[in-house]
């Protein structure tokens, strides 16, 4: 985080592998710990809201991680680090790391699958979010006629809007998946139509809709450039922000 | 006799007040005439190009005297009436020998090192020429010059590397469009500047070049150099939803193209990035553009931030450079040439 700072003060011209390696570093240790509690609880450790939290922020990482092999790319994590940070602290919250104690119903294969896909999709958008961040900073600096635009090692704007496009485009359809087999996953249980109102559900149907909103709003009627970009940072602060609350408030997520 | 400069530039007043004194090329003539027929000078060059309008002339005047008369023609001319502070400079010898060297090999220029102004002084003095307005002072200190000017360019590394305005331009493409093989561009006003511009662009696989410009039959001549298309003047708006990239440096006296005109352009574009390189003085292009979404403006003073930066890479060959013009200067002087840049331009007037 910290050197992220330092890089963005630098306006990205420096090799930045020292922010690469730390993440990397931070990855394996992560990874490690992820397959620990794995085996300890006898599943994939996505069953509570820390739990998601760290999958969602592992799962950025690791693109991040891919994407940045190519030097071009490494820079990205300058933009990451912030976003990495700020979803690390959320999930350090009291009271995310519930007991796996009691639950509705015995947590089956779909219920993995469902909060695994429910996870990469925010990840993604975390991602597009991270890339709008970059869009802006560098329209910012084109539009003030910056010199830091010219030399900063930023991809085109334009390359970044379509970067932003297909993470909140990826992130939708994981998203819609992940929603389609929770609901099949609920349908199970005994009396799925208590749960119609659950802040959870309504919460996720309301996330959909935004995305939706922002992918229609700039396929069809071509809102791209700054609006787009501030919509995903937009949409992405709103998922942060409001996670935490419909997760305690959902009696069929926190029972 | 003494070779006095007096004039303004990029270095001393910003585009507002520069495009106010501008000359069309058509206006010279008269002007250098109506400037001779005073008396004030014996001959004379008028040098006006989008960073500078500056007349060198010979008087046999004390210089603060031709100074005062000078600057008297160059308001009267463009009947501009606001207050002047330090925006027009004064040069006697031997600073203006040495200065007009100095813009000859691109050393004054807001690119350092660009050969388009050696380009646009030749046509200058060319000008004077034909039409009688120079005599054996100025022919030998613009001869002097031009060879200087080759001289720099082969001996040192001054103009290696990215310096002009079409290299920047190429720079900001590129970091506006995914890829250059698929944009198209127009070239509004057939211009020399204009026409390096989009050679730099094409130079990097730009898609199609439309060229526009009041004179159809030179905007045909421009097209067919560039392996373009040529469309006549009215028409360029038509064409400007499948367009990426502009380069305007028209004469036209007021904005040609504004936030009214864009807008619904934009729309029928579907707001893909426009790149607007504005390098007419006065400006072809309103500045209120600018704040539109996903358009980007730049006019001939934006690019001097990005030139400055090159300025810093390339002050070992300026020394080097500031080396030979002083040499030469003594030469053509007769004396010591005059000390490096500190103090070599001064205002000219504390104010009107």
């Amino acid at each position: 985080m910290a050197y992220s700072v330092f890089l963005w003060r630098k306006g990205f011209r420096r090799d930045d592998y020292v922010n690469y390696s730390m993440l990397l570093l931070g990855f394996g240790l992560h990874t490690t710990a992820m397959i620990l509690r794995g085996f300890r609880l006898n599943h994939c450790p996505v069953t509570n809201l820390y739990e998601a939290t760290t999958f969602a922020m592992w799962s950025l990482v690791a693109v991040y991680l891919v994407l940045g092999l190519w030097p071009r790319f490494r820079f990205f994590g300058a933009f990451a680090s912030p976003v990495l940070f700020g979803i690390g602290v959320f999930a350090l919250m009291p009271n995310l790391d519930a007991e796996h104690g009691a639950r509705l119903g015995t947590p089956t294969a779909w219920t993995s699958v469902h909060a695994a896909l429910m996870a990469l999709s925010y990840g993604a958008f975390g991602l597009s979010s991270v890339a709008a961040l970059m869009y802006l900073t560098q329209e910012h600096n084109l539009k003030l006629h910056k010199i830091k635009a010219l030399f900063s090692l930023l991809p085109p704007i334009q390359r970044l809007e379509v970067v932003v496009g297909r993470l909140l485009l990826s992130g939708f359809v994981l998203l819609t998946v992940g929603l389609v087999i929770g609901a099949y996953d609920l349908s199970r249980l005994d009396h799925p139509h208590a749960y119609r109102g659950d802040p959870k559900i309504v919460w996720s149907g309301l996330v959909w809709l935004i995305y939706l909103g922002l992918i229609v709003m700039r396929w069809k009627f071509a809102q791209g450039g700054r609006r787009f970009a501030l919509g995903a940072i937009g949409s992405f602060v709103f998922v942060v922000l409001t996670f935490w609350g419909t997760n305690v408030l959902s009696p069929l997520h926190n029972p | 006799m003494a070779l006095v400069v007096l004039g303004l530039s990029h270095h001393s007043s910003p585009v507002t007040i520069r495009e106010r004194f501008a000359f069309a090329e058509a206006r010279v003539p008269a002007a250098l005439e109506v400037l001779r027929s005073s008396r004030v000078v014996e001959e004379a060059v008028i040098l006006s190009t989008c960073n500078r309008v500056e007349i060198y002339a010979v008087t046999s005047l004390a210089p603060p005297v031709a100074f005062d008369s000078l600057r008297e023609f160059l308001v009267t001319c463009h009947n501009y009436s606001d207050p002047l502070t330090d925006e027009l400079y004064k040069l006697s010898e031997p600073q203006s020998v040495y200065h007009l060297f100095k813009v000859a090999c691109g050393l004054d220029s807001m690119v350092l090192g660009e050969t388009e102004i050696l380009g646009q002084l030749k046509k200058a003095y060319d000008l004077a020429l034909q039409h009688g307005h120079t005599g054996a002072r100025l022919n030998k200190a613009f001869q002097r010059a031009f060879n200087v000017a080759k001289h720099i360019r082969t001996e040192t590394n001054i103009q290696r590397g990215s310096v002009s305005i079409g290299s920047v331009a190429v720079e900001l493409a590129e970091k506006i469009f995914s890829r250059l093989g698929d944009r198209a561009v127009m070239v509004i006003g057939a211009g020399d500047t204009s026409e390096k511009t989009a050679r730099a662009l094409l130079s990097r696989g730009v898609r199609s070049i439309i060229v526009t410009n009041r004179s159809h039959a030179k905007a045909v001549v421009l097209a067919q150099q560039l392996g373009g298309r040529a469309i006549q003047f009215d028409e360029w708006a038509k064409e400007f939803q499948n367009i990426d990239i502009v380069i305007s440096s028209t004469s036209a006296p007021h904005y040609i193209l504004d936030r009214v005109k864009l807008e619904p352009v934009m729309k029928l574009r579907r707001n893909r990035p426009l790149l607007l390189i504005d390098i007419a003085v006065p400006r072809d292009i309103e500045p209120e553009i600018n704040f539109m979404e996903n358009v980007f403006l730049y006019n001939i003073d934006d690019l001097q931030t990005i030139a400055d930066d090159y300025l810093k890479q390339r002050k070992q060959e300026v020394a080097r450079c500031e080396q030979i013009i002083r040499e030469k200067a003594a030469a053509v002087l007769g004396r010591p040439g005059p000390p490096p840049s500190s103090g070599e331009v001064s205002p000219a007037f504390g104010g009107r």
